[in-house]
């Protein structure tokens, strides 16, 4: 069984109709705004095009996550107040929550349970990226952390009928969970991931953030510290109980990843015991 | 007979009557059950953190939850006399640096909780704790029987 559940992974990733899709506006914009020469006004036109984009946009915008204050009832307004980069960031969520909010049965979420998980890791990453004085990479850690389990939308099926010898695996080889679908399936929900991510052409630092999360240490160096901030919050979330799934804790924190992002022990501790109000936050989304 | 679905968040504390089946998700948290078999009534703990340290989100440490789930339930009429406990999680990372504290969180959730139990005069009957295993807990307060369920594998304890 294991050989076939190879051969059709592999079928699916070269074929690609059959992993997710999402509009492609969502592409065209993530690469606008990180052209540093993009016009403002060519963003709202595209965004503009889409009626339900701009609605759910604007909805968001005054959700009490992303609001400012005062009530924004136009998307040139919303670019203005919230900025290119944060209007980016809730493009990607509207249009990835349908992919993502669904039961991931495979791991064992019921449905909006890894919704709410992905949430919580991107708000609790761009916090950390905040607090390291590393604004430039808040963007990244949050969008990276929303995508960050794709791949699980795809590998849930395979992994709902091995699930027992992945286990086995973890135990026999001493080996994480990621570790152990691979050698089960020849690929894990990091590869998948990648390559759902490619279908969508989406840029290079959150194809590593997707492909890396759980080995950081295989991550690009100039993307490095972006990818260690979301690997460090997506196991903090995983650790408060967040969207755990059958996979539970067998997974791994990477000392070096945490030395990279420069967040101390003592502040470990306290980013974990904050989870339970990160989730509330995440919920009002 | 079917029982009415609470789901008792990370950090939260809840009680509930006869019909009522309290749940929640465990990482390396601990799910702290207490029943009253006479009164038929119970509530949960879900802690994250043992000691408060002076902290007044009472419902997130162990030393505080505890001593509140318990005085909760005696304002229903509880008594201490009849009150049983089981906990259930404190998972811990499969490959971490165990020196680190995040790291022992889930051995010292355990730990403590078991202190406050005891110092509490509360017996705990049944633990299932430890390892690296996610748990989906349900606590059925119709006779305070407790449904835990970890990598696909489902345990029950039923002594109260
Ligand atoms: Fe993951």
């Amino acid at each position: 069984m294991q050989e076939q559940i190879k051969q059709r992974l592999e079928n699916i990733i070269s074929t690609m109709t059959q992993l997710p899709s999402i509009p492609d506006v969502v592409s065209r914009i993530i690469n606008m705004v990180n052209d540093p020469n993009v016009d403002f006004k060519a963003v709202a036109d595209e965004i503009a095009k889409d009626q339900s984009l701009t609605t759910n946009i604007l909805k968001l915008c005054n959700s009490a996550y992303f609001s400012k204050g005062k009530e924004i009832v136009s998307v040139d307004r919303a670019i203005v107040t919230l900025g290119l980069k944060e209007i980016k960031d809730i493009v990607v969520l509207v249009t990835c929550r349908n992919v993502l909010d669904k039961p991931i049965l495979g791991y064992d979420l019921a449905a909006g349970e890894m919704w709410t998980h992905n949430l919580t890791v991107a708000i609790l990453a761009k916090k950390m990226a905040m607090d390291i004085k590393r604004k430039d990479l808040a963007d990244i850690v949050f969008t990276g952390g929303i995508i960050h389990d794709v791949g699980k939308t795809v590998l849930a099926l395979y992994v709902a009928n091995t699930f027992k010898d992945i286990m086995k695996v973890t135990q026999e080889k001493a080996v994480t969970f990621i570790d152990a679908e691979k050698d089960v399936m020849g690929f894990n929900h990091q590869d998948i991931g990648l390559k759902i991510l490619e279908k969508w052409k989406f840029p290079d630092s959150l194809k590593a953030v997707v492909a890396y999360h759980h080995n950081p240490e295989n991550s690009p160096k100039e993307f490095y510290k972006a990818v260690s901030i979301v690997h460090v919050a997506n196991i903090i979330t995983l650790m408060a109980g967040v969207g755990i799934g059958g996979d539970g804790l067998y997974h791994a924190l990477n000392p070096d990843a945490v030395k990279e992002t420069g967040i101390s022990d003592a502040d470990l501790e306290k980013y974990y015991s904050i989870v339970p109000e990160i989730v509330k936050q995440a919920k009002q989304i | 007979m079917a029982n009415e679905l609470v789901n008792v968040g990370v950090a939260q504390l809840k009680i509930g009557t006869s019909e009522q089946m309290l749940r929640t998700i465990l990482g390396s948290c601990v799910g702290i059950c207490i029943y009253d078999r006479n009164k038929k009534i119970g509530g949960m703990a879900h802690i994250l953190l043992p000691e408060a340290l002076g902290s007044n989100q009472i419902e997130k440490y162990a030393d505080t939850a505890i001593p509140a789930l318990i005085n909760l339930l005696l304002k229903q009429g509880c008594k201490k006399e009849f009150m049983s406990a089981k906990i259930a999680g404190g998972a811990s990372m499969f490959k971490f640096k165990i020196s680190t504290s995040l790291g022992q969180i889930g051995e010292r959730n355990i730990e403590v909780s078991k202190d406050i139990l005891k110092k509490a005069g509360i017996a705990l009957l049944c633990e299932d704790t430890g390892g690296s295993t996610g748990r989906v807990i349900d606590f059925f307060l119709n006779d305070g029987h407790l449904k835990v369920k970890a990598g696909g594998v489902e345990q029950n304890y039923y002594k109260v």
